[in-house]
């Protein structure tokens, strides 16, 4: 499952990386060596803290961390009456994802409580898979492999390891039926999945309706379905959002290896694109989950029935 | 399960220490950025709508006075015509009565001038005479101390005798 790229030692990275490597304590290896670079499925592990692993992408989404506390508290103190520069860049922003959010759930009220976490995912990604593709390929370790001498960038999207992207799609979907059991109950909450009402109503609806016998079931196992669904929507995110960045950072790889500099230029573009439409789409699967969540599904139906029956009487008369 | 664990290295340390950076992520973006802005914000749209409002009852209120203005304005106007016409008839009126009196006492003035004319012409003539008389008197005898001789004396007495 690894790709690997044997690249010829340059000027280049020996400087880099010697920097780097004194501070951490890996070997440096003598100049016109050769290195082999490996694109892992798995992020890379660069210091140990007792049975704790830093790997490069914890330790590139916790320079995100920092990034974006930067970012927000040099926002906080220029906060004015009358915006300029970057609380300028925010407020538009925020007004943006805002109305976009609307145009989703269809209500302010659902917006105003799911926007902070979507916008904190959407910052989160973003950053993450952009610093991923900053061209820092210098940048890294040198160890000592089965295969000689190893390159290890200090640098991935903290979103090109599944470690990185399980714990967003996991918090993303919980968050989700947290803010539906908040929204709608928890009774209504538990009986999306595991259909109680449904059951019940065979014992109160069978002298009417003898055919619930047959659909009861069909909806308790429907509603199970959605419980499976939940997990699928898991995995769906984060291996969607993992796939996509990793992909576009083997793809820069290779095309550096194929012609250093001129042919990753383009591709960099492009997954400068894709860091946004990634970050985007996630962010608002997140903002789907939690309308689907905070509305209503017996309601709704008690409306489309309630609506049935008035075309009903409509074309009677 | 544990191949999947193992091609992805799926390490549950890193996954809650990924976990961490996203919840600190998500306070620090809501409690120091989507908070106080949109707290901003909503001030602001309050302000602008606030002032928004009091300019709409500012020109409504500046409308409703402008037409209380000219409506104040017409009666004033009504009002002064009225006052003026008013005031000049009266100032007509004042004006002939004091024409009348002014003519009057200047007709009293001029018989009375004329009046005191008359008797200090008549007094001026009186005086005058005596006057007269006074250097008549006193040139003849200014006169009769320079000639005297009898002849003289006797023609001079009966000339005067003859006046």
């Amino acid at each position: 499952m690894t790709t690997e790229n044997t690249v010829q030692e340059s000027n280049t990275i020996q400087e880099h990386t010697s920097s780097v490597e004194s501070s951490i304590g890996a070997e440096i290896a003598p100049k016109g060596e050769q290195y082999t670079t490996e694109s892992t499925l798995y992020a890379e592990p660069i210091a140990h803290f007792g049975s704790f692993t830093v790997t490069n992408s914890l330790f590139t989404s916790t320079i995100v961390v920092f990034i974006i506390i930067i970012i927000s508290i040099v926002v906080k103190l220029s906060i004015k009456k009358i915006p300029r520069g970057i609380q300028n860049l925010f407020e538009i922003v925020i007004e943006g994802a805002e109305n976009l959010c609307d145009q989703v759930t269809g209500d302010r009220k659902v917006t105003d409580k799911a926007f902070p976490i979507v916008f904190a995912i959407f910052m989160f990604v973003i950053l993450n898979n952009w610093i991923g593709i900053l061209p820092l390929g210098g940048f890294g370790l040198v160890e000592m492999g089965e295969h000689g001498n190893l390159f290890i960038p200090i640098i991935r999207s903290g979103t090109a390891d599944i470690n990185g992207t399980l714990p967003l799609a996991i918090m993303s979907v919980i968050g989700a039926n947290i803010f539906g059991i908040l929204s709608i109950g928890i009774w209504k909450t538990i009986n999306k999945y595991l259909n109680f009402n449904v059951l019940g109503s065979i014992f109160t609806k069978i002298r009417k309706d003898p055919m619930i016998l047959m659909t009861a079931p069909i909806m308790f196992a429907v509603g199970v379905l959605e419980l499976v669904g939940e997990f699928a929507k898991v995995a769906s995110l984060s291996f969607r959002l993992f796939g996509n960045v990793f992909a576009g950072e083997v793809l820069l790889a290779s095309m550096g290896a194929i012609l250093m500099y001129i042919l990753p230029t383009p591709f960099l573009l492009l997954e400068v694109m894709v860091g946004v439409i990634q970050a985007f789409i996630f962010a608002i699967l997140t903002l789907v989950y939690y309308t689907i969540a905070s509305s209503d599904h017996d309601e709704d139906h008690d409306k489309a029935e309630d609506h049935a029956k008035e075309v009903e009487l409509s074309g009677v008369h | 399960m544990d191949s999947f664990i193992e091609t992805f290295h799926i390490d549950w340390k890193i996954i809650i220490a990924q976990s961490v950076n996203f919840i600190v992520v998500l306070f620090i973006l809501y409690f120091l950025l989507v908070k106080p802005l949109k707290k901003m914000m909503k001030d602001r749209t309050e302000t602008i709508s606030g002032g928004l409002n009091d300019a709409k009852v500012n020109a409504e209120l500046l409308l409703k006075t402008k037409k209380e203005y000219e409506n104040v304005l017409a009666n004033a106007r009504i009002e002064a015509n009225t006052i003026f016409q008013e005031g000049k008839k009266e100032a007509l009126e004042t004006k002939r009565t004091m024409i009348e009196n002014a003519n009057k006492e200047v007709e009293q003035m001029i018989a009375s001038g004329k009046k005191s004319l008359e008797s200090e012409k008549a007094k001026m003539i009186e005086e005058a005479k005596a006057e007269i008389v006074s250097l008549v008197v006193k040139a003849t005898e200014k006169l009769l101390e320079s000639h005297k001789d009898e002849t003289f004396d006797k023609q001079t007495v009966e000339k005067i005798k003859k006046m």
